[in-house]
């Protein structure tokens, strides 16, 4: 932004600390992503941080609804970067968090009337106002995408232990590059499953990853009933999920937490030999 | 006579396009008819790995639009069902490598050998999404029971009615106990807001990421309980009256609740 200003006011006005801009991707859909990011923006909004929501899937928004939000939205992201409202009118005050924002996308426009430049630009003011700024992002690789991560600094994962979900998230990771410093977090675990040898553990999704794992989450109906209401499960601070995306939260602001406990070792992997062993073009 | 088209599509990614497109295939395979399966997730491909064809790709959807290969050659033949095929997406391209045109020109010209096409469409209403579409003359919309799927499909089935496509509607990932405790919203909800005809309703079930891990359509094995729900899905697209069933009923409910708890 201090491009865009004049240098004397850069100069005159105070050195601010930037906060960190995170993208929350996979590739695949329906992962957790925007579930993700009300857990891990309330739970951060617990600790007292400032921070900012951004949904990025313009045409088909829902963090508003797992906020339970979606009656306050009035303006988008296109509204503000049109010009046709502050910043500040198109911030939603969340309703649990006092410190948690939204920034809602457009349900009935496109990602293609987004540009690329707009959004690092919006993103770059948020960051001088949030400790943290968490993104949304749509899911596959598109444009969509591309605007999700341009404001980015920082990268987070999300992974089911589906041979599908670990195959677009191999992906995205390559997408990214090293700019990110991508970390995973493993979704919708459920260690019966695992334990019967019907599901990939956590050790079988990071022999192939290879990322820093933030934490694993567990698949529990809690989480769907949390999110038809509009609660994020982050908000209780009991409860195994809840503190799941506590220790999460913790583990984002640089917080010596503990890994999370190493759930169940069996392979699968070797049963399933290399799924990647399709020919590259 | 040409084929039938139909796009199977969600907006919301994870909602399970990918196995009703596997599955709903497979059981029309099984039924006789000449299948062609379409993967138009050009860059995140998973058709393949559904039904472990994964190792079998030679050439795909971007080689045939671009000409280095002929449409024969880049289908695969199904491992189990003679007349199923599969089309793979290109998995290190982007959607873009790809026109409307082009894709459209495709599927016509899969018809023609086929009694089904069924393009598996990428989530999203982008580029790829228009792709999908423009191949398809009719629709499946598969939602799951939840606000933000319903409110995506939503937005998806008024793109279709923009192109004036029919749709039909699977509900899939209904997990009936919790529509009893009114923690999930029921088949009636959603046909409700979505007002589009109901094809079919596909109970949650740890079944399937099994036998979707292990690149088996759960439709073949003998023993599933979700092969036989494929399976009347698939008569009610060829036009027959199949009754739904009743996931209220005690002995269903238990199995499926027995199920769930050991998943």
């Amino acid at each position: 932004m201090a491009m865009h200003q004049p240098i004397h006011d850069a100069l005159a006005a105070p050195a601010v600390k930037l906060g960190r801009a995170i993208v929350i991707t996979s590739g695949k859909g329906g992962v957790g992503k925007t579930t993700t990011t009300a857990n891990l923006g309330t739970a951060l909004a617990a600790r007292g941080a400032r921070v900012a929501l951004v949904d990025a899937d313009v045409g088909l928004r829902n963090l508003d609804i797992v906020l339970g939000l979606e009656s306050r939205v009035k303006y988008h992201v296109l509204d503000v970067l049109e010009g046709k409202v502050t910043l500040d009118e198109a911030l939603v005050p969340d309703k649990h968090s006092e410190t948690l924002v939204l920034l809602a996308a457009a349900q009935s426009r496109e990602k293609e009337e987004v540009e690329t430049e707009q959004m690092r630009a919006l993103i770059a003011r948020l960051r001088e106002r949030f400790d943290f700024v968490l993104i949304d992002c749509p899911a596959g690789i598109e444009l969509g995408f591309r605007n999700a991560i341009v404001g980015a600094d920082e990268a987070i994962v999300v992974c089911t232990p589906e041979v599908s979900a670990v195959r677009d998230v191999d992906r995205v990771v390559g997408l990214l590059g090293n700019r990110f410093k991508p970390q995973l977090i493993i979704n919708r675990l459920r260690p019966q499953l695992v334990k019967k040898g019907k599901m990939l553990s956590v050790e079988d999704v990071n022999a192939i990853l290879r990322l820093p794992l933030l934490g694993v989450i567990a698949d529990e109906p809690e989480i769907i009933i949390t999110t038809n209401k509009g609660e994020p499960l982050a908000l209780r601070q009991d409860g195994e999920t809840a503190s799941a995306y506590h220790a999460i939260a913790a583990r984002v602001a640089g917080e010596d937490v503990p890994a999370p406990a190493p759930l169940l070792k069996e392979s699968f992997v070797d049963k399933l030999g290399s799924f990647f062993g399709g020919r590259r073009a | 006579m040409a084929g039938r088209r139909i796009v199977v599509t969600s907006g919301k990614g994870g909602v399970g396009k990918t196995t009703t497109t596997a599955n709903l295939g497979a059981a029309l395979a099984k039924r006789g008819m000449r299948v062609v399966l379409v993967d138009a997730d050009i860059g995140l491909r998973n058709l393949d790995l559904v039904l472990g064809l994964e190792k079998r790709i030679v050439f795909d959807l971007v080689e045939v639009a671009e000409g280095r290969c002929q449409l024969r050659q880049a289908l695969i033949k199904d491992k189990r069902f003679e007349s199923l095929a599969i089309l793979p997406a290109a998995q290190t391209r982007d959607k873009d490598a790809i026109t409307e045109t082009q894709f459209e020109a495709i599927i016509a010209q899969a018809a023609e050998g086929a009694d089904y096409v069924l393009i598996d469409c990428p989530a999203g209403i982008e580029g790829g999404f228009r792709n999908a579409v423009a191949g398809a003359k009719e629709a499946i919309v598969v939602t799951t029971p939840e606000v933000g799927a319903i409110r995506d499909a939503d937005r998806v089935v008024g793109k279709l009615n923009d192109r004036a496509l029919p749709i039909r509607l699977i509900v899939n990932r209904l997990r009936p106990e919790m529509v009893r405790t009114g923690d999930m919203l029921s088949v009636e909800d959603v046909c409700e807001i979505l007002a589009i005809e109901l094809l079919g309703i596909v109970p949650d079930d740890a079944e399937i990421i099994d036998t979707t891990n292990r690149g088996e359509p759960v439709v073949l094995e003998p023993a599933a309980r979700l092969g036989v729900i494929y399976e009347k899905i698939a008569r009610r697209l060829e036009g027959e009256v199949v009754p739904f069933t009743s996931f209220d009923s005690q002995g269903f409910f238990g199995k499926l609740f027995g199920a769930l708890k050991a998943g």
